[in-house]
């Protein structure tokens, strides 16, 4: 016992690495999720085909793999050539590649929506901004965030790969101190601290989900 | 004065040719009703009136401002987007699937465009559309989301949203049809009270009692074409066209 509060500070200091990385992502994100998702239900046929293949690349190719060629290989491209610090990578892969998962739950989201919420909505005289802000997307909202949660739940975890740019993440700490103490209770710390985080989450997004299903 | 003039209307989606030259006059305080067989456009004619629908050759003027016109070379202009949506909007229109925004309350229902997009006060409205639901006898159901409603309340709500916005005309598409026998007397009671205020009104229905005892004109559609039209008592005592007398006799027996 003694030894684990021992070890609490320090692995509180790779857990607020990792929430950052987390919050980070999220804020960012959700928001290019929607908007990538309006562009892929949009009239234009190149923006949705453009939206489609950044969907494909990003949910095709492994997120580690995306990091690794935001940190190492990014600087490299003749003409491009961005070098960014650890952490500034790892945000850039990490929202490019959940922006790309979010906007296919909002697609199906939008999609989800009767045509007649549209049809009542301009005969309303309401625009496009209007339709989508009032009407389409706080229903939309309700109907993903199952899926929403699901996600989020995925990038707690999946913060845990910044491991390979030798971030001192929660992960990394844990190993250090796992090496450096002979000890295997590190481990097992960090696993409860990953489930407290995913804990938070799933209570959040449940409160969530009763607040919007008060109009069923 | 003329509240709809309609010439010459087309509209098509891909082979189909679903209105075949329509024209249409609604005078102020008249009450159309639109009959015919399903297939024969009448939905349509009525969507391509508020532009839910585009056409592809014709004119459309609602209350004296146009709002679509073909130009010389057969190629239907509509008025600028604001501008088009605001002539529209001049109609309120009640859907047969009724199309209430099942996120808002009742009343959050009828304030929603009055306030956002007419950018009334937002106290006023509330007083107004409060009025509204008492008139279709639903006011103690202002904080009650659509879901929780029959659907013949749910319709009455849906007119109250589109009277809310003080439309000059109320277009109804079948507002009747998806409602169960015994709930589609409240609705038409509620569209015969704005009738007798003197609403001007184009409804799309197959209730013919409705149609006889409430429209002040009667129009019959088949295949696109109105195929005759009058006042309801010599449509439904003396059809003169084939084709009608074949509808009357399927519907009324």
């Amino acid at each position: 016992m003694d030894y684990i509060i021992s070890i609490l500070p320090q692995m509180w200091l790779g857990t607020i690495e990792t929430l950052k990385l987390f919050f980070i992502t999220i804020v960012l994100s959700i928001p290019l999720g929607i908007l990538l998702a309006l562009a892929r239900v949009s009239s234009l046929g190149s923006l949705r085909s453009a939206v489609g293949v950044y969907v494909w690349l990003l949910r095709g190719t492994p997120l580690m793999l995306q990091l690794l060629f935001v940190y190492y290989g990014l600087p490299f491209i003749p003409g491009i050539g961005i070098r960014m610090d650890d952490f500034q990578a790892a945000i850039f892969a990490f929202v490019l590649n959940y922006a790309a998962y979010f906007c296919e739950i909002f697609r199906a989201g939008i999609q989800a929506i009767p045509k007649g919420q549209y049809e009542a909505a301009r005969t309303l005289g309401m625009n496009y901004v209007q339709t989508m802000r009032r009407i389409i997307l706080p229903q939309v909202f309700r109907i993903i965030l199952p899926p929403v949660s699901n996600e989020t739940i995925t990038l707690v975890k999946d913060t845990s790969l910044i491991y390979v740019l030798a971030m001192n993440d929660l992960l990394r700490t844990t190993r250090n101190l796992v090496q450096r103490d002979f000890s295997i209770t590190p481990f097992l710390v960090a696993g409860v601290f990953y489930l407290l985080m995913t804990l938070v989450l799933t209570y959040g997004f449940d409160k969530l989900e009763k607040r919007f299903s008060k109009y069923d | 004065m003329k509240k709809i003039e309609a010439r010459n209307i087309h509209k098509s989606f891909q082979e189909l040719n679903v209105l075949q030259g329509i024209d249409l006059d609604v005078e102020e305080g008249e009450v159309i009703a639109v009959i015919g067989p399903s297939g024969s456009g009448k939905s349509t004619l009525l969507r391509c009136l508020n532009k839910l629908e585009t056409i592809n050759r014709g004119t459309i003027i609602i209350d004296g401002e146009l709002l679509a016109d073909t130009n010389s070379t057969g190629e239907v202009v509509y008025a600028p987007g604001d501008e088009s949506r605001r002539i529209a909007c001049k109609m309120g229109m009640v859907f047969q699937q009724f199309n209430l925004f099942p996120h808002m309350t009742v009343l959050q229902n009828l304030i929603e465009a009055p306030v956002q997009v007419q950018k009334r006060d937002r106290a006023e409205v509330i007083e107004e559309a409060k009025i509204l639901l008492g008139k279709v006898g639903l006011s103690e159901k202002a904080d009650v989301y659509p879901r929780k409603l029959s659907g013949g309340q749910q319709q009455r709500v849906a007119i109250a949203r589109a009277l809310a916005m003080k439309p000059s005309i109320m277009l109804f598409d079948e507002p009747t049809s998806s409602l169960d026998p015994e709930l589609t007397g409240e609705v038409l009671r509620t569209m015969r009270e704005l009738a007798e205020e003197k609403m001007t009104m184009v409804v799309v229905t197959h209730e013919m009692g409705f149609a006889r005892e409430v429209a002040t004109k009667v129009i019959f559609m088949a295949d696109g074409r109105v195929q005759e039209q009058g006042r309801p008592e010599d449509i439904f005592t003396n059809p003169k066209n084939e084709r009608l007398q074949a509808f009357l006799q399927t519907v009324l027996k």
